[in-house]
């Protein structure tokens, strides 16, 4: 008997976080119009004072990802701050674990990732009292993270089925981003923003014995290249004003 | 109206995008033997009418491989159980034994398929009865991944 399993987990992701964004679009919409009204009311902005601070994240998309797949887990949180003109320097920081039970094996992966790179916002505002921002960026991300399988049938008509003992390996994963998105102030410092990240995982050969099903930060370790998505809202703490 | 559209709009990308992976039956990681003959010192391919093949199993019943057979090679399964794998082959009625010892090591071929074990066949193949004079290892490692034209021994008649 032949198997097959469909492989669309990263599909039924997709589809979910899109749902998720659908929800929240007529919220950000009236917020567009609302925001989209006082500028024009604002004057060039050359009076209005600017605030500048860390601008902390929390990633909303990872518990809409729960949803799709209950067994993969995860958390990130970010943050950024304007050291100079339109650049951001941000730093990412995450846990991602996934639990699975299948037919011929068990499978975990664990672990913690953090990634470090720049945005850049090419979004010219008059006022510049608003941030707004659009964004294209890259990061360098790295995951420390165990992964290991247990119950293990390797079946066989005319051996008979065979039973390897547990395996388990921890690795190093190392890989780059290409990031591009958006964020929109929707109150006085709170933020809501998405990213699209277009993934190259640097070392796809860390386990030549186990794909890693699961790279924390970085997505299916049997895939070369990966998209991800964050769906965030974030808080920016308004320390000097110029 | 609209979020009925965008669920559409989902729904279409979602099922368009879902690939099918399809696994072999089995997870088996077979030997792929030929017959030689030397022809002035060259090997030369050669067929036997009439091949008789099974591996010997603890504990289970025989099973012919092959049964009677006109062939030019074969294929079997190794024992991963063992660090050996033992065959009696009777070719136009001549038996012979065959023992293969290797290394082994589980991996994954992928995540929906599942694992296999990989062989590193040891040089030294026992050859009991003479009907097989001697072998050549063409390629040690044997995978569950089986490709056209692989070939790992060769069977001097």
């Amino acid at each position: 008997m032949k198997r097959m399993k469909n492989i669309s987990g990263f599909i039924s992701k997709a589809a979910i976080l899109l749902f998720a964004m659908a929800l929240f679009l007529p919220v950000s919409g009236q917020d567009s119009v609302r925001v989209s009204g006082q500028e024009s009311e604002a004057v060039s902005g050359k009076d209005t004072l600017r605030t500048f601070g860390p601008r902390f994240g929390i990633d909303l998309a990872r518990f809409f990802y729960i949803l799709a797949d209950p067994s993969e887990k995860g958390a990130e949180v970010s943050v950024d701050f304007e050291i100079y003109k339109n650049i951001y320097p941000v730093f990412e920081l995450g846990y991602n674990s996934i639990s699975d039970i299948q037919e011929l094996f068990d499978y975990s992966s664990a672990g913690s990732y953090g990634r470090v790179g720049l945005d850049y916002n090419f979004l010219k505002l008059k006022d510049r009292s608003y941030h707004h921002a659009i964004t294209l960026g890259f990061r360098y991300g790295m995951s420390v993270f165990k992964h290991n399988i247990d119950n293990v049938i390797v079946p066989g008509d005319y051996w008979g089925d065979y039973l390897p003992g547990p395996y388990e390996n921890n690795l190093t994963g190392h890989w780059v981003e290409l990031v591009g998105g958006m964020k929109a102030e929707v109150l006085s410092n709170f933020f809501l923003g998405w990213s699209v990240r277009y993934k190259v995982l640097l070392n796809p050969e860390m386990d030549p014995l186990m794909i890693p099903e699961l790279i924390p930060g970085y997505g299916t370790g049997g895939e070369k290249r990966a998209f991800g998505f964050t769906y965030s809202v974030f808080y920016m703490i308004p320390l000097i004003k110029k | 109206m609209k979020s009925r559209i965008l669920l559409f709009i989902i729904f279409i990308l979602a099922m368009g995008c879902t690939t099918v992976e399809v696994c072999d039956e089995n997870n088996d990681s077979e030997l792929v033997a030929r017959f030689k003959t030397r022809h002035e010192g060259a090997p030369a391919d050669t067929t036997v009418s009439a091949l008789t093949l099974y591996g010997i199993r603890e504990g289970l019943s025989d099973s012919l491989l092959y049964d009677s057979i006109s062939t030019s090679g074969f294929v079997v399964p190794l024992d991963p159980h063992h660090n050996f794998s033992s065959f009696v082959l009777q070719i136009n009625g001549q038996a012979d034994t065959l023992v293969i010892s290797y290394d082994q090591e589980i991996y994954m071929i992928s995540y929906t398929c599942g694992f296999a074990n990989l062989f590193t066949i040891d040089d030294n193949i026992e050859l009991s009865n003479g009907v097989i004079k001697s072998d050549t290892i063409l390629n040690d490692m044997i995978d569950a991944e089986y490709e056209e034209n692989e070939e790992h021994i060769w069977l001097y008649l």
